[in-house]
């Protein structure tokens, strides 16, 4: 035991786990999707299959693996094999950075034989990789010269995640924008129009949206001056007024939704699903795609609702942090726990907050029509984008106004009750901005007029030809 | 079609709330909501079909008549075992979906001329309209309340004279002629 507690680090084990986990709860999201869509329709979904269709998820597997891997003779081998790879090659990485239990302290006592002269050296080695000590070992030497034994004590402290990331929000941001290319490339690769433009559509479809995402991201960043997502969990983790936990969604309830919104269309889903569209391009970038090459496709989706829901969580619903749920030690470092169990229950907690989102997006999904592609951009660049700006702006002021006159602010660097009330203020008064500015704004252009092409052969006036210069 | 005769029309421009969306997909979510709640709270009208039929529920339910049903056919067989049928060909003759294929040959009974040699009927293209049953002078052919026939392939949903005479001897406990 002792040898893998020094030799193998945590967060092999934490990673060997929550992939585990997560590959194993996306098989049980596409069941739970299906019941939902069931009972939003009066039905009562896969219930054939084990009790409550609980093993349906293993019958679709096996039906995966078991179908003809079918590839149309035109496509681009090699690239129709890679896309879902890519696709699900990112959905993992994702997952390092999520901050699933705080941070576990650890005090051990080691003996050694002979008298040592480095403390600190010999507890550093015997740390294991990626934790760091915590104050200064004690030492006791008993016995004499021949056959004395030093026994050290010493404290350290790792995070209770795959990777500790100083910058895991823009690592996630990174990541998650690579997997538009998982179904670019398989659009492409598959030779087919229908993939193709669903692939284009995609590619549209995330450029729009990434920037108000990393935008609402910002007002979070900017409140904290972190980009770790661990850092920024803690730093929700305190109360105003002793019982309201210090969560986001409190202060920052618009850059919620927006967040909201913006993982919804990098999901690719209803009703930002234009990439697959099945009404309009069969199936989009997986139109080609059969047997476990489209389950990966299908897989990665859900991975990719986990990964983004879990960054929601992380950033608006206190991650870990659970009223009542105990086990602190350190009061200036509240992620701080000696208790494995204590950080078992927060990763649980914080699944479950995960599975929380995760329901609203089914909800969503099978409550709203899809859009039409020019609302989608319009809702992007007309609404959103000019939104996420205007809020960055305000929280922003909002800091620079308040934060050098708030003494705990500038003492700890959280959010006190009064900070938070100025945030909701300036969110209200923002709304009311908004609003107005909704509706001062120039109508968009009219979405039903043909348009001129000059030379086409709808264009029946001859073609102008431009004067070449 | 000239230009002229397309009538242009602008989408009529949102009201403020409803630019949001917000308040328009609230309102959605609720509807799902609620229809989530009624299945949920077991109040859905779902009936779990190989083990809940609707003929066995009473028709103010839901249910099924099972008497006025039109399902599959059957050759009805006289008191000698015999198949009924002259092969005269009234029923195929009147079938809308001209899916009643017979061969007649001389009949090896003394008391009709013609007998079905070979008798199919091609119970995919059937659109179950009962009018072979109208047209038959004799009362050969009638359809069953069997309605949950099945096959793997096209070829065996075209029933021939032997799997009609079976059906007949399925049903007729049920269903008298
Ligand atoms: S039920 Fe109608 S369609 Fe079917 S075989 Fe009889 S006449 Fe033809
Ligand atoms: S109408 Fe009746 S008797 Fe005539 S061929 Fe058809 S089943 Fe036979």
């Amino acid at each position: 035991m002792s040898w893998i507690e020094t030799h193998i680090p945590a967060w092999v084990f934490i990673a060997f786990i929550a992939h585990g986990a997560i590959l194993g709860t996306v098989a049980y999201l596409i069941l739970l999707e299906r019941k939902i869509a069931a009972w939003t329709q009066d039905r009562l979904g896969p219930n054939r299959v084990g009790p409550f269709g609980l093993l349906q998820p293993i019958a679709d597997g096996l039906k995966m693996l078991l179908k003809e891997d079918y590839r149309p003779a035109d496509a681009d081998p090699r690239l129709f094999t890679l896309a879902p790879a890519l696709m699900m090659f990112v959905m993992i990485l994702s997952i390092a950075v999520l901050p699933w239990g705080g941070t576990k302290q650890t005090t051990r006592t080691i003996q050694v034989a002979g008298t040592i002269d480095s403390a600190t050296a010999v507890a550093e080695q015997n740390t294991p990789f990626g934790a760091t000590l915590i104050g200064t070992p004690i030492v006791q030497t008993s016995g004499e010269d021949e056959s004395a034994k030093s026994t050290i004590t010493y404290t350290y402290r790792y995070a209770f995640q795959i990777a500790n990331l100083n910058i895991g929000v823009l690592y996630i941001v990174a990541i998650l924008s690579i997997s538009v290319y998982g179904v670019v490339v398989g659009g492409w690769a598959s030779n087919n129009k229908y993939s193709f433009l669903g692939g284009l559509r995609a590619t549209a479809n995330m450029i729009s949206y990434e920037v108000p995402l990393g935008l609402s991201i910002l007002t979070i960043v900017v409140m904290y001056g972190s980009l770790n997502l661990a850092t920024i969990v803690e730093a929700q983790s305190h109360y105003w007024f002793g019982v309201i936990p210090a969560w986001n969604i409190f202060t920052q309830p618009l850059a919620f939704f927006l967040f909201l919104t913006c993982i919804h269309a990098e999901a690719n889903r209803a009703p930002f699903d234009i990439a697959e569209a099945e009404q309009e391009l069969v199936g989009g970038y997986h139109t080609e795609y059969s047997a476990m090459r489209f389950g990966l496709f299908f897989l990665s989706e859900y991975a990719g609702m986990i990964t983004t829901s879990a960054v929601c969580v992380a950033l608006f619903f206190g991650g870990w942090h659970l009223p009542g749920l105990g086990g602190n030690v350190d009061p200036a470092h509240p992620s701080v726990t000696t208790s494995l169990v204590v950080c078992v229950l927060r990763a649980l907690v914080f699944f479950v907050k995960t599975l929380i989102i995760i329901g609203i997006f089914m909800w969503v999904r099978w409550s709203l029509p899809r859009f039409r592609f020019d609302q989608i951009m319009n809702l992007a660049w007309r609404a959103m984008i000019p939104m996420a700006l205007v809020m960055l702006l305000v929280t922003a002021t909002t800091l620079y106004l308040f934060g050098p006159h708030d003494e705990a602010f500038r003492a700890t660097g959280l959010i006190t009750w009064k900070m938070a009330v100025a945030l909701l203020i300036a969110n209200a008064v923002m709304l009311v901005i908004i609003a107005a500015g909704a509706a001062l704004l120039p109508a968009a252009p009219p979405t039903n007029r043909r348009v001129r092409v000059l030379g086409s052969r709808f264009d029946q006036a001859p073609a102008a030809v431009p004067a070449t210069a | 079609m000239k230009d002229s005769d397309v009538i242009v029309l602008d989408e009529p421009r949102l009201s403020v709330a409803d630019q949001f969306y917000l308040p328009q997909v609230l309102v959605g979510l609720g509807t799902t909501m609620k229809h989530m709640f009624k299945v949920l709270s077991g109040t859905d009208i779902v009936i779990q079909y190989p083990e809940e039929r609707r003929e066995d529920m009473p028709v103010e339910q839901g249910g099924m008549l099972l008497r006025t049903y039109r399902g599959v056919h059957r050759l009805n067989k006289d008191e000698e075992g015999r198949v009924k049928c002259v092969a005269c060909f009234m029923c195929s003759t009147a079938c809308p979906a001209r899916c009643i294929h017979i061969e007649a040959e001389e009949s090896p009974w003394q008391d009709r001329e013609k007998y079905p040699a070979k008798f199919d009927i091609d119970e995919l293209r059937c659109i179950y309209c009962g009018m072979c049953e109208e047209a038959c002078p004799v009362d050969a052919i009638e359809l069953t309340s069997m309605y949950d026939i099945v096959g793997l392939t096209r070829q065996e949903m075209i029933f021939d004279k032997e799997k009609l005479l079976r059906i007949f001897d399925q049903t007729v406990e049920d269903e008298p002629m």
